[in-house]
């Protein structure tokens, strides 16, 4: 079992990061007030494990005992019967998914598992009728559609389920869905905390570690405690006992983004520009997400930028990130990006250096 | 009973084809006089053309009183010139149509080449002599249409005496019919299902038709129309089927293929065709392959036929028909046969003046018969990459009547507009892109990177546009359609415009998108890192895809797979098949390269 996993608190207690929003949910959850939910915080900021945790806190332990089940769902879509396939995990009181594997019918799945939940719902042991918990994944990545059909669902069903919706960014969910939740905001933790989970990690483990290293491990995973587990993890296997001067591995993509970077910088042609396309197809092919890597890229770039160029840079980027969200196919816009930042480094050079 | 009805069936399609056609050529005739209503005429027969015309008029006579005019205009003179051609509804043969009046009736007035008649007559004879055990009876006969494959069959089983029995296709079902048929239990059957039974009953039974009253070696089957198939199951069934007709057929049978569009080979269906003649070929069956008549040959029978019918036409006209005709001799005898209907109004020598004086919109149009082109793909592709333009201004002085900035100024294009050479390799505008892009950074100059961000900004505006097809306006196909093609312009005009410093051209391969391999692989992946995902020993939650991708899988590679050993085994196979499908796929799209002309 991976480390990650292994070491994320399962319950409200014991959680290390974020005590804070912990103790208020107990307290919420022990008045036997159950509203809706929506965690929204950047990735690997414990969002998940608080939801997991706060389910074993309404239901038990019986919250733990969870299937994954690959389901295939017949939506019945108006004309015709439409068959989506969508992994489900599920416990006897709560079911999560993640909406947004259906691609474009997400909108249906989202309805049609809300009301198969709502006609089954479990009694609980005192006779009366108890509610399940629906947990859904990514939720900024929903269409539109699928979330003003959330919205309708949510009123209609209410009483019998309740949601808990799990999103990056907030301002991706609608003001209709975001207003009839109770918005928790987890922040990515602070460098300290991380260190802390990592120092807590190595007593577990029975590891020590030099001075400073969690230290460098925390600065490269970038406040993203689930990364800077699993680094940790990968320096374990890599090397024990640690050393100061242990590399820290990095992740392979981001490595590559940055090679990519550098020859960018070292010539301005179409030539270039050709095979920097082929790594960027290679990144695609390893399903990266175009987003992704047009952040890191920009990211990378500007750290050997010239200041003046980083403005007009940062702009050209957000020019086609947004081409990209509106497009179909990222290549086109990351081209297009990679080219214009070409065209303008190099009337950059010509006019510095003649 | 039934049989009486199906003769008449044929009889309708052929004398449809033909009305087809001339239609059309009058229509292309007209166009120099009355432009602007040309829009609208569709290619029917005459009479329901004229009656849509009318009738489209009507509503605003008074308004758009000169167009009504011009439209009237435009069907009196259609009905003139239909007054040569009797339109019979197809219920005798048509001897007006000189297509068929003119029809060989033995081999040497074939205009077809004579190796190939011979091969066919010595097959034919070898065939019917004696049955060849071991031997399959099956002649498959290829080639573009109207070159004469059927007729050439036709002469050979009149020279050698024998009888011909033909598939003919049933007469198709109309709707209200079906609907009173299937009252009275009858069954629907579609072609495919005729046709199936019909090959069954001959390869069984033979020819037993009380009919045919002849030896059995006298006679020989003829397959001219195979039914449309347009699915990969219906594919497969008329595979199957021909493929036992092959096997196990007696009597001699031909089975003429028509290659549509050879250049189109994105296509499914002419796949479907090439990859069916491959398989009855290796099936056993013997395959003859007609290519476009020659011009010489199509003048010469044309020179024949206006003798017949005694008619004088100059040895310039002829000349142009021949060559306008692509080797299509139907065509070619048609177009005749309308150029000597009125031949006072058509002064053949001024239309190659009108040629050169046409304007470049429509100068597609100005021979009043002919094919018009056919562009493949690569072809198109060709023309935008290597971008050729003329090397000065020549008619900017005058033209140009506001100033644009210097940067904006290009040499004119030395080629039709790109909408007219998009048309013509009708390519999906999506294609089209990809193409552009995979391929349109080896024809730019050595350092010319702004060039490369004008390119690449065209083309991301170009797939923005495609991409708004997939929203809302999917079920509006009319905006479809003018996005379709405003994409394809911007992509086109784009790659065009930017390459303001072609370099000068050189010989290039041109390449399949890479982009079509990385999405398939990136689809396997995703699908690769969903299982894994699932496998993820005791995890209480799922991951998202991004989490996935950008950080456990690039730790679980440094962790040594250890949660992923057991299925990365079965998906080594998988990969291994796809990569070689991915392989072939390579092999057969890199023959489709184009020269620097």
């Amino acid at each position: 079992m991976l480390w990650v996993d292994k070491y994320r608190p399962k319950t409200l207690d014991k959680v290390i990061v974020h005590q804070d929003v912990a103790q208020n949910l107990r307290k919420l959850v022990s008045e036997g007030d159950c509203p809706h939910f929506l965690f929204y915080g950047p990735s690997g900021s414990g969002k998940k494990t608080l939801i997991m945790a706060l389910l074993r806190q309404i239901f038990g332990p019986s919250a733990d005992k969870v299937k994954v089940e690959n389901k295939i769902w017949k939506v019945d879509a108006g004309t015709r019967t439409i068959d989506v396939e969508l992994t489900t995990l599920s416990s006897t009181h709560h079911v999560e998914l993640n909406p947004s594997d259906a691609g474009f019918q997400d909108r249906y799945v989202v309805q049609e598992i809300i009301k198969e939940m709502a006609k089954n719902r479990p009694i609980d042991t005192k006779g009366k009728k108890g509610f399940k918990v629906l947990v859904l994944n990514e939720v900024d990545k929903l269409s539109r559609e699928a979330q003003h059909s959330l919205r309708r669902t949510m009123e209609k069903y209410s009483a019998s389920c309740r949601l808990i919706l799990c999103s990056n960014s907030s301002s991706k969910v609608t003001e209709a869905v975001r207003s009839r939740c109770l918005n928790v905001r987890i922040n990515a933790p602070m460098e300290e905390e991380i260190v802390s989970v990592l120092e807590f990690i190595a007593i577990k483990e029975g590891l020590q570690f030099p001075q400073g290293f969690a230290a460098r491990i925390v600065e490269k995973s970038n406040r993203n405690l689930r990364r800077a587990v699993l680094t940790f993890e990968s320096c374990r296997v890599q090397q024990y006992p640690f050393t100061n001067n242990q590399t820290i591995p990095p992740m392979d993509w981001e490595q590559y983004v940055s090679e990519i970077a550098s020859d960018i910088m070292k010539e301005q042609s179409p030539k270039r520009l050709f095979e920097v396309r082929g790594k960027l197809y290679e990144l695609l092919t390893n399903c990266i997400p175009p987003e992704i890597i047009l952040k890191r890229l920009l990211f990378e770039l500007l750290k050997k930028l010239d200041s003046e160029l980083k403005h007009e840079v940062s702009n050209w980027a957000a020019h086609y990130e947004h081409r990209m969200r509106l497009g179909q196919k990222a290549i086109f816009h990351l081209e297009a990006f990679v080219a214009k930042f070409m065209s303008i480094y190099k009337s950059f050079l010509i006019s510095t250096f003649g | 009973m039934k049989k009486v009805k199906r003769n008449v069936a044929i009889l309708i399609s052929s004398s449809d084809d033909d009305e087809d056609f001339s239609v059309k050529s009058n229509f292309t005739h007209t166009k120099s006089k009355a432009k602007s209503v040309m829009t609208s005429v569709p290619r029917k027969n005459p009479k329901r053309a004229k009656t849509a015309l009318l009738s489209a008029s009507c509503p605003r006579p008074s308004k758009k009183g000169s167009v009504f005019d011009e439209m009237k205009r435009f069907c009196e003179e259609f009905d003139d010139d239909f007054t040569g051609i009797k339109v019979s509804a197809g219920l005798q043969s048509n001897n007006d149509m000189w297509i068929d009046k003119h029809k060989p009736h033995n081999l040497e007035e074939l205009a077809v080449q004579k190796k190939k008649v011979e091969e066919v007559k010595t097959w034919f004879e070898e065939r019917l002599e004696a049955a060849m055990d071991g031997l399959s009876n099956v002649l498959l006969v290829a080639g573009p249409s109207g070159v004469g494959k059927t007729a050439t069959i036709h002469a050979i089983a009149s020279n050698l005496g024998v009888k011909i029995w033909e598939w003919t296709t049933p007469t198709p079902t109309v709707w209200p019919e079906h609907l009173h048929n299937s009252n009275s239990g009858l069954k629907y059957m579609s072609k495919l299902d005729e046709f199936e039974a019909f090959v069954e009953r001959v390869r069984k039974y033979g020819l037993t038709s009380p009919t045919l009253k002849g030896s059995q070696a006298s006679v020989i089957l003829l397959v001219d129309d195979l039914p449309v198939v347009n699915v990969r199951a219906a594919y497969g069934r008329i595979q199957r089927c021909l493929t036992l007709l092959v096997q196990l057929v007696r009597i001699p049978t031909a089975i003429v293929i028509t290659n549509y569009d050879k250049d189109d080979s994105a296509d499914f269906s002419t796949r479907c065709w090439e990859e069916l003649l491959l398989s009855l070929h290796s099936a056993g069956a013997c395959k003859v392959n007609f290519n476009p008549v020659t011009v010489n040959s199509i003048k010469k029978t044309l020179t024949a036929i206006s003798r017949k019918e005694q008619r004088e036409v100059g040895a310039d006209s002829i000349d142009l028909i021949a060559k306008a005709s692509g080797g299509d001799i139907r065509q070619a005898i048609n177009s005749l046969q309308y150029l000597c209907l009125k031949p006072h109004r058509r002064p053949i020598l001024s239309s190659k003046e009108r040629l050169d004086n046409a304007s470049c919109l429509d100068d597609v149009f100005c021979l009043p018969f002919g094919k018009d082109e056919n562009l493949s793909l690569f072809h198109a592709l060709g023309k935008f990459l290597h971008n050729k333009r003329e090397s000065e201004h020549t008619i900017a002085s005058d033209r140009d009547t506001f100033l644009l900035k210097e940067k904006f100024v290009r040499f004119p294009l030395k080629m039709d507009a790109p909408e007219v050479i998009l048309c013509q390799a009708h390519g999906q505008a999506t294609t089209l892109s990809d193409f552009l892009h995979e391929n349109v950074l080896d024809f730019l100059s050595e350092d010319a990177i702004d060039d490369a961000w004008l390119v690449a900004s065209y083309l991301s505006d170009a797939n923005f546009l495609l991409s708004s097809l997939s929203g809302h306006l999917s079920r509006d196909f009319g905006a479809q359609n003018i996005i379709q093609s405003a994409a394809a312009s911007v992509a086109a005009r784009g790659v065009l415009f930017g390459n303001a410093h072609p370099v000068p051209s050189r010989w290039h391969a041109i390449r399949r998108p890479k982009l079509w391999e990385v999405e398939q692989s990136s689809r396997r992946n995703k699908r690769q890192m969903f299982n894994q995902r699932d496998d993820l020993p005791n995890s209480l939650t799922t991951y998202s895809q991004i989490v996935m991708a950008t950080e456990f899988r690039p730790s679980l590679k440094w962790l040594g797979c250890r949660a992923s050993e057991s299925f990365q085994a079965d998906d080594m196979v998988e990969e291994d098949s796809d990569s070689t499908c991915l392989h072939e796929n390579k092999l057969d799209l890199s023959d489709d390269e184009i020269e620097d002309w």
